[in-house]
């Protein structure tokens, strides 16, 4: 689904040139969820950027889904995300002008898809937001907040799902729950996940999970392989 | 539909509110004052049409050929004719009854085509309106005519061999023209009645007018058909040749009013483009995320120009609204005096000026900050400090200053006037920004020496030391343009009034002949009336020019430089002048060229009227010979001279020394005020004095006022709309540094920083950015004041000390508050609200 070759990330400093990511060398499967994790600075955020087309890399090359995003421009790389890929961020990133309800339907309505609303209300339904979808972001919790940029991520059915630092603006019951939906979800859309974290617990729940020191791959440690859907599901369960 | 569904939030959420008030004003604006010179242009041109009483009017010696008359028949032409020619009017047959000199108009029945005639029921009565025109057996008297004749309505009178009945008294005629060419008092009657007089005969000096009404399309295929049977005794005459002087004052209203419009949309678009930048950086966020959720540059942009137009298309609908009301408003006070049709709608023209003012509004002033948003990377919903590629600003200011150029250009058609105020704003751009820029920097050391709130007041006006240069130019150019308005409005109304004050002579005497002059002014004075100096007054015709016969001259000289558009008739130029001799130079006239004669002069020469002077092409140094009376004179032109005919002072084209002119014969003219309740006084005087000639100009007097009245009402509702829009440009100059405000100041206050403290620095930072910006604007305004007092409009120019008492004191208040009052959010909001939005 993902993969990269030698990705290099350098920026221009005042004090020279900075090297943010070098060499790295990265497949992630269909299905599979991966973690990035690192200390801060490590080129965590970087990498996650890079591999969603966010960014361009100074070096080596990203392929998504057969796409390669080193070949394509700024608009070309947004239709490719628009087509595959969902987000959730740190910070939410809902546009506090709008509802819950409407923030779900920006991404079917920025892309013209139709039956945007039933959709949106679908998903906020199974996030548990059904009785508020007509609030707007200041009007709910943090947590609330970050149910909505779930549904928001899966109303556009992504096949990857990028999340960054999902859970570190919530408290840790919230952060968990939050983090359970995320993963139900992200199971039953049959969805790619790749996770920015510094919790080890949210790290571990993921089928692999790689660390990143000062912008190389330190580790890449498989936590339970990807099997197809059902039996991962009743792996999990038994693990419980 | 998402698209629509943003701009409505960000309505709702007062986002919008600047830019589209300042939007609405600019269409406002420009609608309003569009609508209304173009509707003034419209009534101007239906007045002319009543000042010829009809559209065309073909005038000759001699009657035309009959078909000419049927031609215009066919082609669906209204048609009256008019003769006039003098005549002696008697009362009774015998030769001892009272008779006068009379300039007779017989008219015929659809006379006049187009206004209508003044008339009264009792001599220098009260004015009424008739469309009628005298019947058969009946004639309309001046009212001099009734103390000369010593005869009352109902009365009889001859003219040659028939009797007439008078039944009103006739006023005026729309088409009597110069006031000072109608020495003889008006005899109207029926023209079927002139065969029964007799006093017609060939050989009589008789003018003959044909008038002629209908629509554009008609009038210019008989115009055309016309135009190759007419000959030198004919003239063909249009609305240009009759067109009244528009008086120097109510062009430079007009000129005013077009110069603050477009200053004022100048500023509405400053007001714009501050509303929309800080509109684009608050959109920075949103554009990120829409593009990491798959939006391509493109489709941001459809979404946000497609906002912009939506807004402008309401903007433009209750601009044009409110346009509408603006000049409706000045209508309703004007149309009574002004006896403009107003059927007379006004084109769509205005509301075209308008949309296009929006348009190119949003296109010079919204649309640079919006084309930053499609250069937001995706990236900043990771990393917010990212910006993405920007407009420079070089290219924003550029797109401004040519957007405000193309539209005054296209308001007043004046490439050197657009020309001159860009370079003045640049000019000022560039002048204040510089000492803006420096003395913020000055700031620095005074700093270190302050007290705390003081000291957080300069540092952060030094740490904003670009963004507070930019931000003092813009509020020092909205203080200038509001001065610069004000004082200029004020002059032009002082000057207005001064022109005309109460008491301004309403009443010429001409044809006073020397010996009369005593008995004249006693009787004046026994009835408290008070004149003005009376002057003599000869004829003169200009024979020869350096040397040429006039007639050559104009041939040689006049005719190759005369404007195509020139409507004068080049062979009756300077034809008969009015002359007069004086010693010394009337108070009212300016010297332009040559020197005044020392008093005592003998020396043969002459004063030229400056306008006299341009026409026939003459100059200091050169030789005129004139005939007055029988008498050859040979003269040099010493002098010329600029004057003001709107005075209501009599004035000369000619003015030569006294000694020259001390034996020829001469009449004398002097004016005097006669208040409205003194009327009758006139009749007593022209018993007394039944051969001097009385001009009564009270009525247009009273008009003249009262349009300049209500002309400076109209200066100022443009001046105060004006105002709005220089408010408006503070509050978004303002606004567009609350939100690095509100951060800072929720830091200092987590910091332990008391509220107090803050809102004092604010308080400080603005009022003394308002100083200074008030310093800044009163040096530029008192600049721009003397240009366009010198250049533009043609005032003579006086230091304004006022301005710079003015400038800085509004600077500061106004600034300074409307920075305290936007600003008071920024301390009312509990800091962590404010860094949890961060």
């Amino acid at each position: 689904m993902i993969k990269t070759h030698q990705l290099e990330k350098t920026v221009e400093t005042s004090e020279g040139s900075l090297t943010i990511l070098k060499g790295i060398d990265l497949e992630i499967k269909q299905g599979e969820s991966l973690a990035i994790v690192g200390p801060s600075g490590s080129g965590k955020s970087t990498l996650l950027a890079l591999l969603a087309g966010l960014d361009i890399p100074s070096g080596g090359s990203i392929s998504l889904d057969n796409h390669e995003l080193t070949e394509l421009d700024e608009d070309k790389r947004a239709q490719v995300r628009a087509k595959l890929v969902g987000f959730v961020f740190q910070a939410f990133q809902l546009l506090p002008s709008l509802t819950a309800l409407e923030n779900v339907m920006l991404p079917a309505e920025l892309n013209g898809v139709p039956g945007a609303r039933k959709l949106a209300e679908k998903y906020l339904q199974r996030v548990g937001l059904g009785e508020r979808v007509n609030h707007y972001p200041r009007q709910l919790s943090g947590g609330e907040q970050q149910r909505v940029a779930i549904a928001r991520a899966f109303a556009s059915q992504p096949k990857i799902l990028f999340a960054d630092e999902p859970t570190g603006n919530l408290d840790t019951a919230t952060g968990a729950h939050v983090i359970d939906l995320l993963f139900d979800l992200n199971r039953e859309e049959d969805a790619t996940l790749v996770l920015v974290t510094h919790e080890q617990r949210l790290a571990d729940r993921c089928h692999r999970s790689i660390t990143l020191e000062a912008g190389a791959v330190v580790s890449d440690k498989i936590n339970s392989p990807v099997i197809d859907n059902t039996v991962t599901l009743v792996a999990s369960n038994e693990a419980r | 539909m998402f698209g629509m569904r943003l701009l409505w939030r960000d309505w709702r959420g007062g986002e919008l509110g600047v830019l589209f008030a300042a939007l609405l004003i600019a269409v406002a604006i420009v609608t309003g004052i569009s609508l209304f010179t173009d509707r003034l242009q419209q009534g101007i041109t239906a007045q002319s049409s009543h000042f010829l009483a009809a559209d065309r009017v073909l005038r000759t010696s001699d009657p035309v050929d009959p078909s000419w008359l049927y031609k215009a028949d066919e082609l669906g032409l209204l048609q009256a004719q008019t003769m006039t020619f003098r005549s002696m009017v008697y009362v009774g047959e015998d030769l001892d009854g009272k008779m006068q000199f009379s300039a007779v108009k017989a008219v015929s029945d659809s006379y006049p085509l187009k206004g209508q005639l003044d008339v009264s029921d009792t001599p220098f009565g009260t004015v009424v309106k008739t469309p009628l025109s005298p019947p058969r057996g009946e004639v309309w008297l001046d009212s001099r005519l009734f103390p000369l004749l010593q005869v009352e309505l109902g009365d009889s009178v001859f003219v040659g061999d028939a009797e007439f009945t008078v039944t009103k008294v006739v006023m005026n005629e729309p088409d009597r023209g110069s006031v000072f060419s109608g020495f003889a008092p008006r005899l109207l009657m029926n023209i079927d009645d002139i065969p029964a007089t007799n006093v017609v005969q060939p050989g009589s000096r008789v003018r003959y007018r044909y008038l002629f009404s209908g629509d554009n399309q008609q009038l210019l295929q008989y115009g055309e058909w016309l135009q190759s049977r007419l000959d030198v005794s004919h003239r063909w005459l249009d609305l240009r040749d009759s067109q009244p002087r528009i008086s120097n004052s109510m062009k430079r209203a007009e000129q005013f009013l077009l110069l603050a419009g477009a200053l004022g949309v100048g500023l509405a678009g400053v007001a714009i483009a501050l509303a929309a930048r800080r509109y684009s950086e608050r959109h920075y966020d949103y554009v990120a995320i829409m593009k990491s959720l798959g939006a391509t540059s493109s489709r941001i942009m459809t979404i946000y120009t497609t906002n912009l137009l939506v807004l402008a298309m309401i903007a433009v609908v209750i601009g044009s609204m409110v346009g509408w009301l603006i000049q409706t408003v000045f209508f309703s006070v004007l149309m009574d005096y002004m006896s403009i049709n107003m059927e007379h709608s006004a084109t769509f023209r205005p509301y075209i000026i308008g949309s296009v003012t929006a348009l190119v509004c949003l296109m010079a002033f919204a649309l640079p900050p919006l084309l930053n948003l499609q250069g937001i990377s995706p990236l900043r919903v990771l990393r917010r400090d990212l910006q993405g590629a920007m407009v420079s600003s070089v290219v924003s200011y550029a797109m401004g200053v040519g957007g405000i150029g193309l539209l005054m250009l296209w308001y007043s058609g004046n490439i050197q006037l657009t020309l001159a105020i860009l370079a003045g704003i640049a000019a000022t751009f560039i002048i204040v920004g510089a000492a803006a820029w420096y003395l913020l920097r000055g700031s620095t050391h005074m700093g270190m020496q302050a007290g705390s709130t003081w000291r957080l007041a300069l540092a952060s006006m030094r740490r904003r030391g670009y963004q507070n240069a930019v931000q003092a130019v813009i509020f020092s150019l909205s203080i200038m343009l509001l001065l610069v308005l004000f004082m200029v409005r004020s002059s032009l109304i002082e000057e207005w009034r001064i022109q005309l004050p109460e008491g301004t002579p309403n009443h010429f005497l001409m044809n006073v002949s020397a010996e009369e002059i005593s008995a004249v002014e006693q009787l004046l004075a026994d009835n408290g009336v008070s004149s003005e100096p009376i002057f003599p007054m000869a004829r003169a015709r200009l024979v020869n020019i350096g040397g040429m016969s006039r007639e050559q001259w104009i041939k040689q000289e006049v005719l190759p430089n005369m404007p195509i558009e020139s409507t004068s008739r080049p062979e009756n130029i300077a034809r008969e002048v009015n002359l007069t001799w004086a010693y010394e130079m009337p108070s009212d006239n300016r010297l332009v060229e040559g020197t005044w004669w020392p008093p005592g002069s003998t020396k043969p020469e002459v004063s030229l009227e400056v306008e006299f002077a341009e026409r026939l092409r003459l100059n200091v140094g050169d030789k005129l010979v004139f005939q007055i009376g029988s008498e050859p004179l040979e003269v040099e032109v010493s002098s010329i001279r600029s004057l003001n005919w709107d005075s209501m002072k009599p004035n000369f084209f000619l003015i030569f020394p006294p000694k020259v002119l001390k034996d020829y014969p001469a009449t004398y003219i002097t004016s005097f005020y006669l208040p409205p309740d003194k009327k009758r006084f006139l009749n007593q005087f022209l018993l007394n004095f039944p051969t001097i000639t009385v001009i009564e100009m009270d009525a247009v007097i009273h008009q003249i006022r009262t349009i300049v009245d209500q002309v400076s009402g109209a200066v100022e509702l443009v001046l105060g709309l004006i105002i709005v829009s220089g408010v408006l440009v503070l509050i978004a100059s303002v606004q567009s540094s609350l939100d690095s405000r509100f951060q800072e100041s929720a830091i200092l206050r987590t910091l332990g920083a008391k509220r107090g403290l803050v809102l004092g620095s604010l308080a400080i930072e603005f009022s003394a950015l308002g100083l200074l910006a008030g310093v800044l604007a009163a040096f530029s305004a008192e600049l721009a004041v003397f240009g366009l007092q010198e250049y533009l409009l043609n005032m003579t120019y006086t230091m304004h000390p006022v301005l710079w008492f003015i400038g800085p004191i509004v600077g500061m208040v106004l600034i300074g508050s409307a920075g305290y009052v936007t600003c008071r959010k920024v301390v009312n909001t509990p800091p962590v609200k404010v860094l949890r939005e961060l």
